[in-house]
């Protein structure tokens, strides 16, 4: 029971430490500005986190945000207005693009069901293919968007955050009620809890599973079309690491690896506590790529540390 | 009920079978797809045949072929190590900024490193009981920082290429040396397995490591060991390139990890561990190298190699594992 | 209700099912009782359509029916309560009692959760339990799950609108006294709704609940009793069927232990499963571990060998300390295991004869001796051990252990399961003849005629506890009987 409180409140109160602390090291750190610039640059990671989080809630891993990303960055930057195509599709093309997204993430899906080929395979083989994607469409040459209501999600501001960052908001939110609320939300736990009862009881799991990788496109599809407006063109790293950060995310916060626990709420506090800690970092002056470092070490802390109480129980790790 | 008795009896025969069929079908076809892959290309371009340019051909398959070729002691345990392109670019900054210091003894020390690398991976995975695709993607992330740090994100270029020339010139001017370094490597770690109670051990623990645990056999010995295995292979590759670009970058072998687990995986070693073999990743990395060529002569845009490469792996992994041991598909 | 007739099912090496005809009756409470692998489980299996029959039928409510899985034998109506308890853990217990089958609680993909709570209550309500059908299904008790699991199979009865029929597979294993009071109250409720089919290796139990119970038998019914006139002993001789012989136990070349010297010593092993455990074995005895389900034999005989956790307590394998913190050690200090899942923990089943033998070894092994000795059908040291029968895989299990001649204590973990009458005699020599030759044999055995016939000595183990030791030297053997009224 202690374990289980541990990883309920574990990630809410590192996220308070962590404030506090570079709050104290930081006068920057505390003022209102900084909260406006730390929500607005953790946008993009919540949005890939949450579709990283409906596939971890399956007990599956999901490693294609970055190639999904890259292909989405440009497809959504040659179909608004922009120099390289006569195209100006607008929200149409933003449309669009949450659609090309989902059509990776459901081929991540169906190829793992469908050939039972573990996940993080597929999801691999996805990224590249994504990133092949992106650079034929790439060509050599850089997409600059001019579309106008594109760009403001990122410049415009309204009580002092960008449109991105209400956009994630929103998506949180929706992203939550779905989880909670909807037949493909419970199922996906109910499949990283136990996935032979479920097929049991004569659900057919395949499908909920596909949904669920489905979803998580949708969302790399969507952060693609917010990355493009924050950098006013179409790149092909425009994923570039956001898999590796938006699984660290998840699992920081309390969704485990192994399927069912935690959820949206959860990683969205380990969004909070990646994002704190990036920012925090960089104004008392130390080294992005330190940070980096920082990453790497933490997603393999935090998931010691979520099987620690189990070590005894799993025989077999691969 | 004899019929009955019959009808289960040949079921079992045929069960039986089964994988002897499976042991045909991976062994024949990355040969075959080797063999063909070569025969079209050098229909649609008879020079290639030529010795020196198949030759040329090899050479640029080298660094690719050792750096999967550790990779794949892990694999055939059962696990994966993703981290190994990102060492392979950490050894290549480590190398060009170590020659000045340590000279002939830098390749040496880089290769150690690496092992060490390498072996902390594996220990944190058997210690800790975490998924080793886990470890190794916080590793890769880990040693790519460590690379960016260290060179400050910049090529490091070598002051002095001699201590790495061996690993970039031609033996009696035709055969390129990297290619024997590659051969030398995928022969030995083939002779380790071969010869000594490692390669039965890797191949038990892959198969079924409950029963492999309970024969008493030390389990997390062995994995370190692969994993050790794997970052010294990683820290050789990052050497070849250092000789063939005589400086070493950041993100240099970064773009080798989907190219060098295609090679593994289209060879026929199948992830789920125990099906596999050293020499079907020379095979695959060969087959991974054609692929690369035959589509430049075909005309196709450097870009689809991407697409090809996520293609394979899907591809391959779906034929090559072994799905009974797979009750619950993650 | 249910009649079956004929039916059969043969795996590789062995028939779990030959030939089983019964018939189960409307408000009916069938007891099911046999020895491990008289093929209970394999007949509840067929009739939730988990395991398809080679021959014979399953006719419901007078017809024919192929049975292609657990959900469809949900919509003929009849539902199984799983051994190992087949619930969602996080999720609620109202989700779990309706999983798959919302119904009106489901709209557009969207939970009305107050239905659902309903929809569920109202099947809770059927066998009266008061568990909150909104708490999380990890959160509640064992026997609170069971209540869970018993109202889940409830629910089948909206699906058919016909009576179902209810199968029980080992419930009380792990449940306390007063537990198993509650959910025999239960199955009284339940029999005003459906049909039961009650499976224990409890006797008592078994005659205590049902109305007629069926014994099985080497995969055959053996016989119908009424549990008004039988007592427990009588069904005990049904369900083990005509004495075997001393010859198949090989008891010509059994040989009195020394009782001088003492090759194990457990003192005061503690652990998850087991308390307190002490005992000797000594020089060519064979110790039977006697228990049910649950008394943590098992636990115990891994935990020898180093493969689970030891809490407390010390083993001496003569007269030296043993670190218990791995199976290579064991193997060092001269312990061998054969594990009860043979095809899981017991071989590496891809690889050859020769290196399942050597497999822990670094120094090459003669091996074709050892096939010689212990008489392995195999073709030859290169063929993969998955493709020989059962007995010759336990065969070269043994030898593993057998080939470098430093075996003190052998450890075995139902080393007959799954093996035929033959297979199962040649074991019995290579037990006798390693006992002949010194090496302390620990015994957790398959059947409880083994146990008795095999061993000098039954400890009967119950909750975690060795609670009795009985001594069964040749000719004194005890009654079954009695050595199954300690084990409950």
């Amino acid at each position: 029971m202690t374990a289980d409180r541990l990883q309920t409140y574990g990630p809410t109160a590192a996220l308070l430490a962590l404030a506090a602390v570079f709050a104290v090291l930081s006068p920057q750190f505390r003022t209102l500005g900084n909260l406006q610039n730390l929500l607005d640059a953790g946008a993009v990671l919540a949005v890939v986190t949450i579709g990283a989080t409906y596939v971890l809630l399956l007990g599956c891993i999901d490693l294609s945000a970055a190639g999904v990303m890259g292909a989405c960055a440009l497809a959504v930057s040659l179909l608004v207005a922009n120099s390289r195509t006569a195209l100006d599709l607008g929200p149409l093309g933003v449309l669009l693009v949450v659609a090309l997204g989902a059509a990776f993430g459901c081929l991540s899906g169906a190829l793992s069901v469908g050939l039972k080929v573990p996940s993080f395979m597929t999801t691999l083989g996805v990224s590249a293919i994504g990133l092949g994607v992106a650079t034929v469409l790439f060509a050599g040459v850089q997409p600059a968007v001019s579309d106008p209501w594109l760009l403001q999600w990122a410049s415009g501001r309204w009580l002092g955050f960008t449109r991105v960052t209400y956009l994630a908001a929103a998506v949180v939110v929706l992203a939550w009620l779905v989880q909670r609320h909807t037949r493909l939300g419970r199922y996906a736990t109910a499949i990283g809890g136990g996935e032979d009862i479920l097929r049991l009881s004569g659900i057919q799991v395949g499908r909920y599973k596909v949904g669920a990788f489905t979803v998580a496109g949708a969302c790399y599809g969507l952060a693609a079309a917010m990355v493009t407006a924050q950098l006013g063109s179409g790149i092909v790293q425009a994923g570039a690491g956001l898999s590796f950060a938006a699984i660290t995310a998840a699992v920081v916060g309390g969704t485990q690896l192994a399927g069912g626990r935690g959820g949206i709420a959860h990683s969205m506090v380990g969004v909070l506590i990646l994002t704190v800690l990036a920012n925090g970092l960089v104004l008392i002056g130390v080294s992005p790529y330190v940070q980096r470092a920082v990453q790497g070490v933490i997603v393999v802390v935090a998931v010691g540390a979520t099987l620690w109480p189990l070590r005894h129980r799993l025989e077999v790790v691969k | 009920m004899a019929d009955a008795a019959r009808v289960a009896g040949l079921r079992g025969r045929l069960a039986a079978r089964v994988p002897e069929r499976r042991h045909v079908v991976v062994t024949a076809m990355p040969v075959t797809a080797f063999l063909v892959l070569l025969a079209a290309l050098a229909v649609a371009s008879p020079a290639l045949l030529e010795t020196g340019s198949l030759l040329t051909l090899a050479d640029s398959a080298a660094p690719l072929t050792v750096l999967a070729a550790g990779a794949t002691v892990v694999v055939l345990c059962g696990g994966i190590d993703l981290s190994v392109a990102a060492l392979a670019s950490l050894a290549s900054v480590l190398l060009a900024s170590w020659v000045p210091a340590l000279s002939g003894a830098a390749v040496p020390a880089v290769v150690a490193a690496c092992a060490v690398a390498g072996a902390v991976q594996g220990l944190v995975h058997v210690a800790f009981r975490i998924p080793s695709f886990v470890v190794t993607l916080g590793g890769m992330t880990l040693w790519s920082a460590v690379a960016l740090l260290a060179s400050g994100a910049a090529t490091v270029p070598m002051p002095d290429s001699t201590p790495t020339d061996w690993a970039f010139t031609r033996l009696g001017g035709l055969v390129p040396s990297a290619v024997l370094v590659a051969l030398a490597t995928v022969v030995a770690l083939a002779a380790l397995m071969r010869f000594t109670p490692l390669g039965r051990w890797v191949r038990a623990i892959g198969h079924a490591e409950p029963a492999a645990r309970l024969a008493g056999l030390p389990i997390a010995r062995v994995k370190v060991i692969a994993f050790a295995l794997s970052g010294a292979t990683a820290g050789l590759a990052g050497a070849l390139l250092v000789a063939r670009t005589f400086s070493g970058a950041p993100t240099l072998a970064d773009s080798l990890l989907l190219p060098a687990v295609a090679a593994i995986v289209v060879g026929g070693t199948a992830i789920t561990g125990g099906h596999g073999a050293l020499w079907r990743t020379l095979v695959g990395a060969g087959i991974v190298t054609l692929l690369r060529v035959g589509l430049s002569y075909a005309g196709v845009d450097a870009a689809y190699e991407s697409i090809l490469y996520g293609v394979l792996i899907v591809g391959a992994v779906a034929l090559t594992i072994d799905r009974s041991k797979l009750s619950i598909v993650k | 209700m249910i009649e079956v007739s004929g039916l059969r099912k043969a795996y590789p090496g062995v028939v779990a099912l030959d030939g089983v005809s019964l018939q189960i009756r409307p408000h009916e409470v069938v007891g099911l009782a046999g020895e491990n692998g008289a093929g209970k489980s394999t007949l509840l299996k067929a009739l939730v359509g988990l395991v398809r029959p080679d021959s014979g039928t399953i006719r419901i409510r007078g017809r024919e029916v192929r049975l292609r899985g657990v959900a469809q034998a949900a919509t003929e109506g009849i539902g199984m309560v799983f051994q190992e308890q087949s619930l969602v853990p996080n999720l609620t217990a109202a989700e779990n009692i309706l999983l798959g089958c919302e119904g009106s609680a489901v709209r557009l993909g969207l939970y009305r959760w107050r239905r659902l709570r309903e929809l569920a209550q109202a099947q809770l309500d059927k066998i009266g339990s008061r568990v909150d059908p909104m708490a999380r299904t990890e959160t509640l008790s064992f026997a609170e799950r069971q209540m869970v699991e018993i109202a889940k199979v409830l629910a089948i009865e909206e699906r058919t609108r016909a009576q179902p029929v209810v199968l029980l597979d080992e419930p009380t294993s792990v449940l306390e006294a007063e537990e198993i009071e509650t959910l025999f109250g239960q199955i009284e409720r339940l029999r005003k709704h459906a049909s039961v089919v009650f499976v224990s290796h409890r006797l008592d139990e078994v005659l205590q609940v049902s109305d007629r119970v069926y014994v099985l038998r080497g995969g055959q019914v053996a016989g119908e009793v009424d549990p008004a006139t039988a007592g427990a002993a009588g069904l005990h001789r049904m369900m083990i069927g005509a004495e075997a012989t001393g010859s198949h136990y090989h008891d010509d070349l059994h040989r009195p232990p020394e009782r001088s010297s003492v090759r194990l010593s457990v003192r005061g092993l503690c652990g998850e499963g087991f308390t307190d455990i002490s005992f000797d074995l000594i020089r060519g005895e064979v110790v039977a571990v006697a228990g049910v389900h649950g008394s943590g034999r098992e636990e115990l005989c891994r935990a020898l060998f180093g493969a689970r956790a030891v809490t407390a307590g010390q083993v001496l394998i003569d007269g030296e300390a043993v670190s218990l913190t791995g199976p290579r050690r064991a193997v060092r200090a001269g312990l061998g295991y054969v594990p009860s899942e043979r095809k899981v923990e017991g071989v590496v089943s891809a690889m050859s004869v020769a290196d399942n033998m050597t497999l822990p070894y670094t120094r090459p092994q003669d091996v074709e001796e050892w096939i010689g000795r212990l008489r392995i059908k195999t073709p030859d040291r290169r063929t993969p051990i998955g493709s020989l029968s059962g007995g010759n895989q336990q065969k070269v299990v043994l030898a593993r252990w057998l080939l470098t001649g430093s075996l003190r204590v052998l450890l075995l973990d139902h080393p007959t399961r799954g093996l035929d009458v033959g297979a199962k005699s040649e074991v019995y020599r290579l037990i006798r003849e390693l006992a002949a030759a010194g090496v302390a044999v620990l015994l957790l055995a398959d059947s409880l005629e083994e146990c008795i016939a095999l061993s000098d000595r039954v400890l009967v183990m119950k909750e975690g506890r060795v609670t009795v030791t009985l001594d069964t030297p040749p000719g004194a053997k005890p009654d079954p009987v009695d050595v199954v009224k300690e084990m409950v």
